[in-house]
């Protein structure tokens, strides 16, 4: 499964309301798909355990899309 | 002149059945909603029986991602308020958002969610632990998700006072109405605890019946009584001005007349044997009834040794002889103790009695005590006309609550 897959994964587990066609790397988070501050930190829990990697807060500070989030999870699988 | 309250509609998710209907029918028929624990292994536990809910899928009334986040007492407060307001056909847009409340408790809150979150804590550390534990665990997530749910934008809070917490929110609801703060009032109470911490919690203070046979365990009034058998669900009733009611059309169900509250000031969990502030609410509750024409009483009749005793001195202090001849019946020998559900379930069955002219009985009174001599209606629901019935709640820190409903007639 490739990052976007997982974090696509993640993001239909804490939001199992979503509809999954909507989540592409474009969408918005908070308007596209209704993921509100409480949501991010439980989509930040979900990606921790997806990648086995802790993300602190400022590595998901002025994320927007799940483009977004698939770089910080690109650039941390790098390091 | 103060305005007159009623009730319009009502809603429930109980251990008998996933609406009043269902539940009120088997109710009558004096069938029990105890069971063998089956929401968790309860295998290392003292108690092993409860009246849970059964069958209950939030998705038929949440979202899948607010049901992720909700605790089950809220989920069963949505449903119930859902209900309610169907019940009601009350319609909220932006005409009358700001003259409806909502004022729903629970005893103890999201237990399950607190409990699952401590588990992540101590096992996986701070920084693991759910942002949505807050809003899952605290009691007014009940009113707030109703809120949200319905738009009704007026005051939205919750209230505790364990077991009387059904009761005290009618209760509240109704002087608000009552005075004129608020025209329409969604009221009830809601728990879920037949959860590991629940049920060793209230095990250990010795307020649980141990007995291995569910169907028999809960027997309040009778003298092989051995405690509480913890229920779950939610109550909540349409609680509106009569001239509200009036204006929008409304089926008029009963009308809340009385609501005394009064404590005990005397140990945290054990009633006062006198049955002192359990005598003094239902005399508040009376104040503008005469209370020989009183002719139900729902009992809070917990089948605790305590509770029953204390309960039964206290309606045989107020009524003198006419104790007697009043039938009075405990809905928790089927349904068990729904804690912060139940003052407002016995409420909605106070109103069904009234319409249907049917008492549903205590069931399992089979041994008699000598202290708890009065009529309970046992075993067999009643054919009996009644216009006036009394509720009464008494809660672990010496809380006496009781409502007085009455047959709605114009004058």
């Amino acid at each position: 499964m490739d990052v976007f897959d997982q974090v696509k994964k993640a993001i239909c587990k804490v939001q199992p309301g979503v509809d999954e066609s909507k989540i592409v790397l474009s969408a918005l988070l908070d308007d596209d798909l209704e993921v509100d501050s409480l949501g991010m930190v439980e989509l930040a829990l979900a990606l921790e355990d997806a990648f086995g990697f802790y993300l602190p807060d400022e590595e998901l500070e002025g994320i927007t899309t799940v483009g977004d989030i698939v770089s910080v999870i690109n650039s941390k699988l790098k390091t | 002149m103060f305005n007159r309250v009623v009730v319009t509609g009502y809603g429930a998710i109980t251990p008998l059945g996933l609406n009043v209907e269902d539940t009120w029918q088997r109710l009558v028929a004096g069938v029990s909603g105890v069971d063998y624990i089956s929401l968790f292994d309860a295998t290392d536990f003292n108690v092993k029986i409860a009246a849970q809910v059964k069958n209950f899928n939030p998705l038929d009334y949440l979202d899948p991602t607010t049901a992720r986040y909700t605790d089950r007492f809220t989920q069963f407060s949505v449903a119930a308020s859902l209900q309610a307001i169907e019940d009601a056909k009350l319609k909220i847009d932006d005409t009358n958002r700001y003259d409806a409340g909502i004022l729903i408790g629970s005893g103890v809150g999201g237990l399950s969610s607190l409990s699952r979150q401590l588990e992540v804590l101590n096992t996986r550390g701070p920084v693991r632990v759910s942002p949505y534990i807050v809003p899952m665990m605290i009691a007014d997530n009940a009113p707030s998700q109703v809120s949200i749910k319905t738009g009704i934008r007026g005051p939205n809070f919750s209230l505790v006072s364990s077991c009387s917490t059904g009761t005290d929110t009618l209760g509240i609801a109704y002087k608000m109405i009552k005075y004129g703060e608020i025209k329409l009032m969604i009221a009830g109470g809601a728990d879920a605890a037949v959860t590991p911490i629940g049920i060793a919690g209230f095990s250990q203070a010795g307020a649980l019946s141990r007995s291995t046979d569910p169907e028999k365990a809960s027997r309040p009034f009778d003298a092989k009584r051995d405690g509480f058998v913890i229920g779950e669900g939610a109550a909540v009733l349409v609680v509106e001005s009569l001239d509200y009611a009036r204006s929008r059309g409304a089926d008029i169900l009963a009308e809340i007349v009385g609501y005394g509250a009064t404590s005990d000031a005397y140990h945290i969990t054990q009633p006062l044997e006198s049955g002192e502030g359990a005598v003094k609410a239902i005399e508040f509750a009376l104040a503008d009834v005469n209370s020989d024409k009183v002719d139900y009483i729902n009992a809070h009749g917990t089948s605790t040794p305590l509770n029953d005793i204390s309960e039964t001195r206290a309606i045989k202090k107020v009524f003198g002889n006419k104790a007697y001849e009043i039938p009075i019946s405990s809905i928790k020998s089927m349904v068990g103790h729904m804690l912060g559900a139940a003052g407002a379930l016995e409420a909605i069955v106070c109103c069904k009695v009234i319409n249907d002219s049917i008492i549903p009985p205590t069931i399992n009174l089979e041994n008699f005590d000598p202290e708890c001599d009065l009529d309970y209606v046992p075993n067999v629901a009643r054919a009996s006309d009644v216009r006036i019935a009394v509720s009464n709640s008494f809660g672990f820190g010496g809380h006496n609550s009781v409502l007085v409903i009455r047959r709605y007639s114009e004058c």
